[in-house]
């Protein structure tokens, strides 16, 4: 747990400011998202509940370089219980958005936003699949356009967010 | 010029009162209720807190001196349907449905009831029980008389045969009744949330998800089980039972963002209703705050937990789902206080239940030509300084229509005592 | 009825059984689908996750397609539809974030206009074809298969977007009209665990498990999905389960199209049947192509 002097209180509304974060403004910590989450009930280091807990008292270290908010399924179950508007899932995309920006990336999605730079898309079919499915007589593979998701990509600067990624940690 | 008389539409608890304290003071009041009878939600309870007094106790001696006071005259299973005029001089139109029951000659006696062959499900016990198409709503029902759902009777006359006092008219009329006013008092109460607006709860799907008034019916001795709590989808006695507040309260999704403020208080009282109905119970209140404020009641939430044994669990659960191992219902929650995520099973939950303005309330608003805030409750002229005021001259308001009080039922009485200064004013007029 | 069709990444990697099914349905219903030319992702939850620009600009690409073409986009993969979907409802109602959005899109001589809207197939078969049709085109009901249906959370939630329990209610009815029965199960609107497949695949199969047990217990014999993801899930974790857990749940996974496509009189050619994990036989062993 984060020291009391390490904590930043005015990590609440950097949250709040970030696109989907808004949500944590309302959270009166009832508990219902916890109470709801099928991810919580499996694990002990994913809470919802205790994310925003930890947002509100301003552990901006520990929730924006652990592997804390990495785990939400963004079933929203929470999203829809919760009594006061809280968004949780929208909360933990915008935690999640602001741990890249900072260089943190789980594998699994640093391999994803790979094959988005490399081929314009997350999955690609392999080499059998797509003479299955000229055999089937469709199309071969989608037609993609690599260069201009390249090139948005870069304007957004989500290529250099990736380049600069350390793992996160535990 | 005779003195104007006041029109009081509603009478539970706040328009009794307001009614009692108007004929006291030489003031003529015409008492209009919906139902059959009057009495209201407290007749529906089994005890109140904290001195867990005996509902109907303190109720029906108030219905008494009410309904035989002289100066008050009761209009039961009538509705308001017009209103003109102004403050001093009001016309009304009142409509008295036909109940097919002569009640200066029903003694009451319930040989009608035991002979009529059509069994529906009885509103009085919140759907739980049933009665029959002749039927008094409770057995201290005022005026003491059956009345015959018209809509589900089959006509078959068996009623009159058997009634030896000949109080059976299956021929009675709709009566329309003009009224002359002065003042107008709206005492009209609430209804219950209906927890099938929130799905995950189960309300609905299975049986023994109740609401708290449900509860009600179900501990109190004139209910479907003769006081005897029992779980509805087997009659078997539950061990454990769960209640879950803020249902549809401080709700911005499902319900209201209004905290309905009593809803803490009766969970505790019947959380220790149900401990000293079988002492070996396992009770667990899961809140998020708790809102005892007001005279005795921290007190008696400290006594729920140390003397009772009651266990209260700080988090909002988000589902309640059937476990077939136990044949009772699980419950998952995060425990916000221990920070762990655990799993119960209870034979029975209820449910707490938000109080919500009566859905019949718009009509009668609309008659009155009195303003609603946007949950439906009477809009007070101004809610600091005339609370009971409504927003038309000469109209007033009290009890629960108004919206969430802080004590409930002492509240409901001193805001009908405030009511009536207030129509007496115009009544009696003076400077 | 034309649409754009966003057939996504999902499908023609993994999954060309569900395309071939989708394609021979629609025509009887008069639905053409138009292919859309050079898409690109749909920046699901994995690529939401790490930028919310990106995001919006790759989503909205798509969508500049769909209007070039002057259709409305239909999809059949769940995260295709709640990226398109909310990127399209979004950019209509905020003109600022419209605005910034078609900044980085003008690097790729696009400009998202607002002009259509986004479909799922099941929205097309309730709310455009109509239950009615579907039933009407039913040939061989599948009368007394206990279905427990799979919507997916991302055709479904969050409610205030989807008019609460109301998609829920629909496929249910679309499932109704093959002739199926619904079984209703206390997990119904539970996540399969999908996401989380190649980030944390114990924690996917966990919560898949728990799905699994809920239909089990309440009866079902079969799974309908509309969403691949929920597809994939429901059915490979099946068989890590019995490894891991030495459970054996034998709840044939079936896409709706498939479903739909049986009933109205169709077989399952060898292949497609071969695609399904958790074997389809006996279950429904005439509707399948012999060898």
């Amino acid at each position: 747990m984060t020291k009391l002097s390490e904590l930043e209180p005015k990590f609440m509304h950097e949250v709040a400011n970030t696109p989907r974060g808004k949500g944590i403004l309302a959270c009166i910590q009832c508990g219902r998202c916890s109470s709801s989450c099928p991810i919580a009930r499996l694990v002990d280091e994913h809470n919802p509940r205790q994310l925003m807990e930890m947002i509100i008292l301003g552990s901006r270290d520990e929730v924006l370089h652990t592997k804390l908010p990495w785990y939400c399924l963004s079933c929203f179950t929470c999203l829809d219980r919760c009594p006061q508007g809280g968004d949780v899932a929208e909360v933990m995309f915008a935690i999640r958005n602001l741990a890249v920006r900072e260089g943190n990336v789980p594998d699994g999605f640093a391999a994803q936003a790979g094959n988005l730079i490399k081929t314009g898309r997350v999955v690609t079919p392999a080499m059998m699949m797509i003479n299955k499915r000229e055999k089937l007589g469709l199309s071969k593979t989608p037609s993609t356009a690599i260069e201009e998701v390249q090139k948005i990509l870069k304007k957004t600067t989500l290529d250099k967010m990736m380049a600069s990624r350390r793992t996160v940690k535990e | 010029m005779e003195q104007p008389a006041v029109l009081v539409i509603g009478a539970g608890i706040s328009g009794i009162q307001a009614s009692f304290d108007l004929a006291s003071r030489g003031i003529k009041v015409y008492l209009v209720e919906k139902s059959p009878s009057i009495g209201g939600r407290m007749a529906q309870l089994d005890k109140t807190f904290p001195t867990m007094d005996c509902s109907m106790c303190i109720l029906a001696p108030k219905m008494i001196d009410c309904s035989h006071h002289p100066n008050v005259e009761l209009l039961t299973y009538s509705e308001v349907k017009e209103v003109k005029g102004s403050p001093g001089n009001f016309t009304v139109k009142v409509v008295k449905k036909p109940r097919y029951v002569d009640i200066s000659k029903c003694t009451g006696c319930g040989i009608c009831v035991d002979n009529c062959p059509v069994e529906v499900t009885n509103e009085f016990d919140e759907g739980l029980g049933m009665r029959k198409a002749i039927y008094m709503p409770f057995p201290q029902a005022v005026p003491r008389a059956m009345t015959i759902d018209k809509e589900n009777c089959i006509e078959c006359g068996l009623c009159e045969k058997m009634c030896e006092a000949g109080a059976v008219d299956l021929e009675q009329k709709q009566e329309e009744i003009e009224l002359k006013v002065g003042a107008i008092i709206v005492a009209t109460g609430f209804d219950i949330f209906d927890p099938s607006q929130i799905p995950p709860y189960g309300y609905g799907r299975h049986k023994d998800v109740i609401t708290a008034l449900e509860l009600e019916r179900l501990l109190c001795a004139s209910g479907p089980t003769g006081g005897h709590l029992v779980r509805p989808s087997d009659g078997k006695v539950p061990k454990t039972i769960a209640f879950i507040q803020c249902v549809g309260s401080r709700d911005r999704r499902h319900g209201n963002p209004y905290c309905s403020s009593i809803c803490c208080k009766y969970a505790v009282k019947d959380a220790v209703l149900i401990k000293e109905h079988d002492p070996s119970a396992r009770v667990c209140i899961f809140y998020i705050d708790l809102r005892a404020f007001g005279r005795g009641f921290q007190e008696f939430v400290n006594r729920a937990k140390t003397e009772y044994g009651i266990r209260f669990i700080r988090s909002n659960p988000g589902e309640i789902t059937y476990d077939p191992e136990t044949n009772g219902l699980s419950i998952w929650y995060e425990d916000t206080v221990t920070k762990k995520i655990e799993n119960l099973k209870f034979d029975l939950v209820v449910l707490s239940a938000a109080l919500i303005p009566r859905k019949d309330v718009g009509d009668l608003v609309k008659v009155l030509g009195i303003e609603v805030d946007p949950y439906g409750f009477l809009k007070s002229s101004s809610s600091i300084s005339d609370p009971v005021d409504t927003t038309v001259p000469g109209i007033f308001a009290c009890g629960y229509c108004l919206g969430p009080k802080t004590g409930d039922i002492p509240d409901s009485v001193s805001q009908g005592s405030a009511a009536a200064s207030r129509a007496a004013e115009v009544i009696v007029g003076g400077k | 009825m034309k649409y754009a069709m966003f057939w996504g990444c999902l499908i023609p990697a993994r999954e060309p059984n569900y395309e071939v099914s989708v394609r021979k349905i629609m025509p009887a219903f008069g639905v053409k689908l138009v292919e859309m030319e050079g898409t690109n992702c749909c920046a699901p939850f994995g690529i939401q996750s790490l930028d919310y620009m990106s995001w919006l600009a790759l989503a909205a690409r798509n969508l500049c397609i769909g209007e070039e073409m002057g259709l409305d986009i239909v999809t059949l993969c769940n995260d295709c539809y709640e990226s398109l979907l909310m990127v399209n409802t979004m950019l209509k109602t905020d003109h600022e974030l419209k605005n910034q959005v078609n900044e980085i899109l003008a690097e790729v001589g696009k400009e998202y206009k607002g002009k259509i809207d986004v479909k799922n197939m099941i929205d097309v078969l309730y709310d455009d074809v109509g239950v009615k049709k579907v039933k009407d085109a039913v040939k061989k009901p599948f009368t007394g298969l206990k279905v427990a249906t799979q919507p997916g959370c991302h055709l479904t939630k969050p409610k205030r977007i989807h008019f609460g329990e109301r998609k829920f209610d629909a496929f249910d009815e679309l499932v109704r009209a093959t002739g199926a029965e619904t079984i209703d199960y206390d997990r119904r609107q539970s996540c399969c665990g999908g996401p989380l497949r190649g980030i944390n695949d114990e924690l996917a199969r966990d919560v898949a498990r728990m799905k699994l047990i809920s239909i089990k217990n309440a009866g079902a014999e079969c799974i309908v999905t509309v969403c691949p993801f929920c597809f994939l899930e429901l059915d490979m974790s099946q068989l890590e389960i019995k490894r891991h857990f030495k459970e054996e749940y034998n709840l044939p996974v079936l896409h709706f199209a498939e479903l739909l496509r049986m009933a109205m009189g169709m077989k399952l050619d060898d292949w497609e049947t071969k695609s399904h994990r958790v074997p389809l036989n006996p279950l429904l062993k005439d509707r399948l192509q012999e060898g």
